[in-house]
């Protein structure tokens, strides 16, 4: 292998998975949109709340109190990730959301929801402090070589993990009736509400099922970001963006941009420089806003989800 | 409830006697900057901490001369915008005699000129960028080193000691990142090395892999100097030696960096940071009583298992270089830059301070390089 083609596909493996990463935050960003046509500012500290979760999961609960090796711990703790970030989403929207919802206005639950990442970000900078955590994977120890391409097991849990949850949301949009509902709340809340779908219900699902990605999400993120009660908003910059850029609430856009994103990342650091990664993301932004506002998979609204 | 005259006279008279005194008491008020929030707000937290315990041992007894040194902490966020603000703010309320931060060059720079404007002398000990001194402000004292200070031995002993050609700069896209790296480049290629290539990053970078990927592929490097914050660096660290870059990870290249790596990073870090080379100022492994003694007060009030960081050392030195100025018969805010701008060789935990004409420090006699050995502890070089 030429040392060109060898750093291209080094480049490329790098980027796929900084781009599952990103996907994996961007998703919940995505289905929030597409079925309540709202944007959840508070995202990134959900984000945050799961890579907590998963670094008291597997630092001390599991591998500390339950004795378990260091890599059940680790899985253990995305699991527990997912848990938490579902409960949070759960609490919230009874909380906050629902009870604003109610009352018919569209923008008291957006402010509400800047609201709750300030609340969540003090909050854990109360119990946490602001001193980095050093959340370490038992899996980024571990690198794997086929000749001189490398890449950690880390990275390939990320693919991995990434494929089950999209392929997991995918199958329950498509073939569950609960998903089917989901996507007839989407495309039209109140005809859905007269042929009997408990609307309340399906969009509290969709904040749950949001937030236990993204909390899943911060369980992977902690090993790679600098875990501070601020860690999420590290990310959902991009996140957004790669929503935006795939369309907004359509999963296989959002899928199609984060991969996107990731390897465009990669090769601007090779030969650009990563300096001008913020740049070149956001000009292919407004490029995509000019030459295609609906965004890479240009469907219908009503079939976005 | 008191029913007798008598017995109300009295109290007044012990109101009084009490009252009277700490109305007299004189103070020196000290606004702290700060970042409490955002992601340098460790920056703070270790800054108060250095700060509440030197004010323990200042205050206790009555202060210095008299005088009493009072603080008012202030999040400045390490954001120039919020800074300018808080300074502001901080001057027309609080009144402070002195003001000691900002940990972040760029906000350290924002205010230096409300402060020069107002008069109020300012304390930095954080702030890397050579402009905060090499502004011509008269009211601004820096005990940390600059960014010269700091890239221009590791340029010069990179070259000379360690025999490297080539290198290549990674740093943080700030004031204090960019100054470093220069600082560094003037110096190698001075000395006659080559500097192949320079990455910068923003404080929002998360994934270095690629960044490594870039240097790997590069070619052989000897020496890769480093300027970030723990959490990037350590991640950087990590990528470095998953790509084979650095000796922690089975490579050739030796990583370098400034004083700005808290103690901690090593461990952090794990075997990444085996071989790192970096020069320190604060060192808790320092026999030097002054730092012995410090360990042994932070400890008993932190807890023993806590060892300080250079950023706890840094600020608890602020307020002993304040009580110094007041020992010396400062009361205000003039006559405390007079007292500092004749500062020679004061001895703090951090080492001796001896302000320059232009408000820096210019003794460097403690600074030294560690390199970081297998089993994560550091090896002095004696450079």
């Amino acid at each position: 292998m030429t040392d060109l083609l060898l750093l291209f596909t080094q480049q490329t493996i790098n980027g796929i998975y900084l781009g599952c990463l990103y996907v994996l935050v961007a998703l919940g960003l995505t289905l929030i949109y597409g079925v309540m046509n709202q944007i959840n500012f508070a995202h990134a500290d959900f984000v945050t709340v799961g890579a907590f979760a998963a670094f008291f999961v597997a630092t001390r609960w599991a591998t500390k109190w339950l004795g378990l090796p260091d890599t059940t711990g680790y899985l253990l703790s995305i699991v527990a990730a997912l848990g938490a970030g579902a409960l949070l989403g759960l609490v919230v929207n009874a909380a906050v959301f629902a009870p604003l919802r109610n009352r018919g206005d569209e923008l008291r639950p957006l402010i509400a929801t800047i609201g709750v990442s300030v609340l969540l970000e003090n909050g854990q900078l109360a119990l946490f402090g602001p001193i980095p955590f050093q959340f370490d994977s038992p899996f980024a120890q571990h690198t794997i070589r086929l000749g001189r391409i490398f890449f950690s097991q880390q990275s390939v849990l990320v693919v991995i993990v990434a494929a089950l949850a999209i392929g997991g949301l995918y199958a329950f949009m498509k073939f569950t009736f609960l998903g089917k509902a989901l996507r007839a709340v989407s495309q039209d809340r109140e005809t859905a509400g007269l042929m009997g779908i408990n609307e309340n219900f399906l969009i509290a699902l969709t904040i749950v099922i949001a937030s236990a990605l993204a909390g899943m999400a911060g369980a992977l993120l902690g090993p790679v970001i600098v875990l501070t009660p601020f860690a999420g908003a590290s990310v959902i910059v991009k996140a957004f963006a790669i929503v935006i850029i795939g369309g907004f609430g359509n999963m296989e856009g959002t899928i199609i941009a984060g991969i996107l994103v990731g390897i465009i990342e990669a090769f601007t650091v090779q030969y650009l420089g990563s300096g001008v990664i913020d740049l070149v993301v956001f000009v292919l932004l407004l490029v995509m806003l000019v030459v295609r506002p609906t965004g890479l998979i240009a469907e219908r609204r009503e079939e976005n989800v | 409830m008191l029913r007798f005259p008598a017995l109300k006279l009295a109290a007044l008279a012990v109101t009084l006697a009490t009252a009277v005194p700490a109305a007299a008491q004189n103070v020196i008020r000290v606004g702290v900057l700060m970042p409490i929030s955002g992601p340098a707000s460790y920056f703070g937290v270790q800054g108060k901490e250095g700060i509440e315990l030197a004010l323990e041992q200042v205050n206790r007894g009555g202060g210095v001369n008299g005088f009493r040194i009072q603080v008012q902490y202030e999040d400045s966020a390490c954001s120039p915008l919020q800074a300018t603000n808080t300074v502001k703010r901080v001057l027309e309320q609080f009144k402070p005699h002195i003001v000691v931060g900002e940990e972040c060059s760029d906000a350290s720079l924002a205010i230096a000129p409300i402060l020069e404007q107002a008069k109020v002398p300012m304390l930095n000990a954080g702030s890397a960028t050579n402009q905060l001194t090499e502004s011509g402000y008269k009211y601004v004292f820096r005990i940390f080193p600059n960014a010269q200070q700091q890239g221009e031995p590791l340029g010069r002993n990179a070259f000379t000691k360690l025999g490297a050609r080539t290198a290549v700069l990674l740093h943080e896209k700030t004031n204090a990142g960019v100054d470093n790296a220069d600082g560094f480049a003037k110096a190698f290629e001075a000395a006659g090395g080559k500097i192949v290539g320079r990455i910068d990053f923003g404080r929002d970078v998360n994934d270095f892999t690629p960044i490594a990927t870039r240097i790997a592929a590069m070619g052989k490097v000897d020496v890769l100097p480093t300027f970030g914050l723990e959490g990037q660096q350590v991640r950087l660290s990590q990528a470095l030696a998953q790509a084979k870059v650095v000796k922690g990870g089975g490579g050739s290249a030796i990583q370098m960096g400034s004083i700005w790596l808290p103690w901690g990073y090593d461990a952090k870090a794990g075997q990444a940071a085996v071989g790192y080379i970096r020069i320190v100022q604060f060192d808790p492994t320092e026999k030097r009583k002054m730092v012995t003694d410090f360990n042994a007060a932070f400890r008993a009030k932190y807890g023993a298992d806590k060892t300080p960081t250079h950023i706890n050392a840094h600020a608890y030195d602020t307020i002993l270089l304040i009580a110094e100025a007041v020992r010396r018969g400062a009361k205000d805010s003039e006559s405390l830059r007079d007292r500092f701008s004749k500062m020679r060789e004061v001895e703090v935990t951090t080492g001796k301070i001896t302000f320059d004409a232009k408000g820096q420090n210019s003794d460097l006699s403690v600074i030294h390089f560690v390199e970081t050995q297998p089993d994560l502890s550091w090896k002095s070089l004696n450079w």
